[in-house]
């Protein structure tokens, strides 16, 4: 069945991040050089087509996959490992206080309609993310702004109304668009090293090289992105050449035709893709913490991993992934342990099980996670009535109007644990002292205070089991072994392709 | 007599999947529920059939799955030559205006895809074995409409009916004593073809994750979910599809004989 994926809030499926240009690219780096073609066209495969263009338009994980850092760029780039550099921003400089922030843009830099970057483009994207009618992944992270002043053309400066440690990290999903463009949904007027070709709807969009680029030019050609909606047609596209890499492969039992062929290289990046089995922590029976605890205890999600994906992805107790800041190892804490969850749930009076509603997203892997977390389950007591609904019904019963027991849903983005702080999201998990740490860590006046303060609130949300973290997918990036410095890891669905390089 | 070992061949079938859903009530080689078995474990002596990712027995399963189907077929055959059967025949009694408009209609809901219809049915009442034997029955009803109001009709024109009317016969009584002798040997054979055709349905349905929820383990599912592991563990494709084969063959085979048996003429032609 066609893969979707609930973009929560907006936000898209990490997907990969490259790194060519801090040179810490991946896959077969070592190949790159003589035999590279600069001018050979890099083919990549991917299950997620755009809606439109536009990323504050709802153009989906898949406009972020094929623009970001390609088309277009922001003042910041995030990189490989998770750090944010500067990009079209030359420097910037934070008042003591901590509210005001100045940037001054790169010289040089031309958006691909010819027309030179100034700080007036720079205010117009931002606005354009924070707009009413903006369907940024990111508009909801970002703090209140006063005031976004535009003393000259190359200096940006912008008043918080409180202090806000990752408004530097958000700045870096903001794309810095031409502020004369117009409706971006079906062109773009970017910065980046490529410019748009075309999009044929339905199958591919094409990049190619940008000449007037103000940076280091693509190591390429040009890219042409291909769309799928079967997995198994991906891999048959990449066996028979006609891509040269699979961005998110999504099926271990695919790989074995990669990993025993001498022409393809399997890499395993990471991720930040985390799969929850998530309560609604206001109603009965799981406003006990007990019973959260108990059903955490319960479920074995090592075998779970193992059964869905083979020897690949990573356990996680908590929602915190290795590659966040402020990743601690919680997976000790609600361990699997049979005899545990059944001792909890004669605690919290229910010795004799009881029984609840799983909504359940109709694409994989959630209803095959949903017959085991029912076998599981039964074996301390627990029936789990498993209701299969759809991505939008998801959205509107679950998402919106918070009418469930319990639900399992991927949650796609890096630095995440910051939902827990907020007691009117879906899950309604509700610790004033977990608020308060979150809303002081991005208050913080340092990053060791920051990353302090969300560990004491990952590892308290670990002990009150306010979720179930069954597991963290792999990111795994197919290739012909034709190509090297290609993204590996899997980070807000970017994909890099700049410094891709083609023998 | 090639027909006879149609009819034969059908029977025995039809027969094995019957017994095995029937037998699935009191025994199957391993709980439903039971994940103790390897990821993806090739057929041997402990599984007979192997393994599906998450360890379960795939034997139990697809006996399960055995039992899914002939609930649907069984289910929506009934409802459809219910729901059908009275809509044809208050077609064929009323009069000219109410039945061109029944007609009409009819021909329209048959027009309409029956996954389609069956896929609406399921979203308004949410995905459950009960939601796939509405919908599928629902879109048989036209069909089977269609059928008795033509059958009935030629019945009901008749010269012996126009007596029995004339001399004051009710028309329960009508339909009862003239009607559905006459009409049920070929209703049979097209409610056959139906069955065979609601299990294809459901499986598709399940195949589209809008069947029985998980963890039934419908075979529209077991192929569903054994398509991305197909080239390690292929029997997990390939048995549920084979059980399809067999049950929608059988069933097939089964009308093709009951005609024969139910119509002397065409045999006399053959």
């Amino acid at each position: 069945m066609k893969k979707q994926r609930i973009a929560l809030l907006g936000a898209a499926l990490a997907t990969a991040v490259a790194l060519a240009a801090c040179g810490s690219a991946g896959g077969g780096a070592a190949t790159a050089g003589a035999s590279a073609d600069p001018n050979a066209v890099v083919q990549v495969g991917s299950l997620y087509e755009p809606q439109n263009l536009d990323n504050t338009a709802g153009g989906g994980q898949g406009i972020t996959e094929a623009f970001n850092g390609n088309v277009y760029e922001g003042l910041f780039r995030l990189t490989d490992d998770g750090k944010v550099e500067p990009l079209l921003a030359a420097a910037h400089t934070v008042s003591p206080d901590g509210l005001v922030y100045t940037f001054t843009l790169r010289d040089g830099v031309t958006f691909h309609s010819g027309k030179q970057l100034t700080s007036a483009d720079v205010k117009y994207s931002i606005e354009k993310v924070l707009a009413p009618d903006s369907k940024s992944a990111r508009k909801s992270s970002f703090p209140e702004i006063k005031q976004i002043a535009t003393p000259d053309p190359k200096t940006v400066t912008i008043t918080l109304a409180t202090r806000s440690i990752s408004f530097v990290y958000n700045l870096s999903y903001v794309w810095i668009v031409n502020d004369q463009a117009g409706n971006l949904q079906a062109k773009e007027d970017g910065t980046g090293p490529y410019k748009l070709d075309s999009w044929k709807r339905g199958s591919s969009l094409s990049l190619t090289k940008s000449p007037s680029y103000w940076g280091t030019p693509a190591t390429n050609g040009g890219v042409v992105f291909h769309y799928f909606t079967d997995g198994s047609a991906l891999d048959n596209a990449l066996l028979t050449n006609a891509v040269d890499v699979v961005t998110s492969e999504q099926n271990p039992d695919a790989l074995a035709q990669f990993t025993d062929n001498p022409a393809y290289k399997v890499n395993d990046g990471k991720s930040t893709t985390k799969l929850l089995l998530a309560f609604n922590d206001r109603v009965a029976p799981f406003n006990d913490v007990k019973v959260r605890k108990a059903v955490s205890a319960a479920i074995d999600d090592k075998k779970l991993l193992q059964s869905i994906w083979g020897d690949h992805g990573t356990l996680i107790g908590s929602m915190v992934p290795p590659s966040d800041p402020w990743h601690t190892d919680l997976t000790g804490v609600n361990a699997y342990n049979v005899d545990e969850a059944r001792k909890l749930l004669a605690d919290a009076g229910h010795a004799g099980g009881f029984s609840f509603t799983l909504d359940t997203p109709n694409y994989d892997p959630h209803p095959t996670v949903a017959a085991f977390v029912k076998s599981e389950l039964a074996k301390v007591g627990i029936t789990v009535n498993i209701n299969v609904i759809t991505p939008d019904q998801w959205y509107t019963k679950v998402y919106q109007n918070k009418d469930f027991t319990a639900t399992l849903q991927e949650h796609v983005n890096d630095r995440d644990v910051v939902w827990y702080g907020d007691p009117s999201f879906y899950w309604g998990y509700d610790n004033p002292q977990v608020t308060d740490w979150i809303k002081q860590a991005e208050q913080a006046s340092s990053e060791a205070d920051q990353t302090e303060l969300l560990k004491k609130a990952d590892r308290q949300i670990a002990e009150d089991a306010a979720s179930d973290w069954l597991y963290l997918y792999p990111q795994i990036v197919v290739a012909s072994t034709k190509l090297s410095g290609y993204p590996v890891n899997g980070l807000n669905s970017q994909f890099f392709a700049y410094g891709i390089s083609k023998g | 007599m090639r027909r006879r070992a149609f009819l034969v061949t059908g029977i025995v079938l039809v027969a094995v999947v019957l017994a095995v859903a029937l037998l699935s009530l009191f025994w199957t080689p391993f709980p439903a529920a039971d994940t103790t078995g390897g990821r993806l474990e090739g057929p041997g002596a402990h599984h007979l059939l192997g393994t599906d990712k998450l360890g379960r027995d795939l034997l139990t399963r697809l006996m399960i799955g055995a039992r899914i189907a002939v609930a649907v077929g069984a289910g929506a055959v009934a409802l459809g030559a219910l729901l059908g059967g009275a809509a044809g025949l208050l077609a064929a009694f009323a009069n000219r205006w109410l039945d061109d408009s029944l007609a009409a209609l009819l021909d329209i809901l048959i027009a309409f895809p029956t996954l389609l219809l069956a896929m609406l049915v399921v979203a308004a009442r949410g995905a459950s074995l009960a939601s796939a034997i509405v919908a599928i029955g629902l879109a048989m009803s036209a069909i089977v409409a269609r059928l008795t109001r033509v059958l009935a009709k030629r019945v009901l024109a008749m010269d012996y009916v126009t007596a029995a009317r004339t001399s004051g016969v009710s028309w329960p009584r009508i339909v009862w004593a003239h009607v559905l002798p006459n009409i049920w040997p070929t209703l049979a054979v097209n409610l056959a073809l139906q069955f065979g055709l609601a299990v294809l349905a459901e499986a598709s349905l399940s195949y589209l994750g809008l069947g029985p929820p998980p963890p039934n383990a419908s075979w529209g599912r077991l192929l569903q979910e054994a398509q991305s592991t197909v080239l390690t563990a292929p029997v997990g494709a390939i048995a549920p599809g084979v059980l399809l084969v067999v049950l929608v063959v059988g069933v097939n085979l089964l009308a093709d004989g009951l005609r024969d048996v139910a119509d002397p003429t065409r045999r006399r032609h053959r």
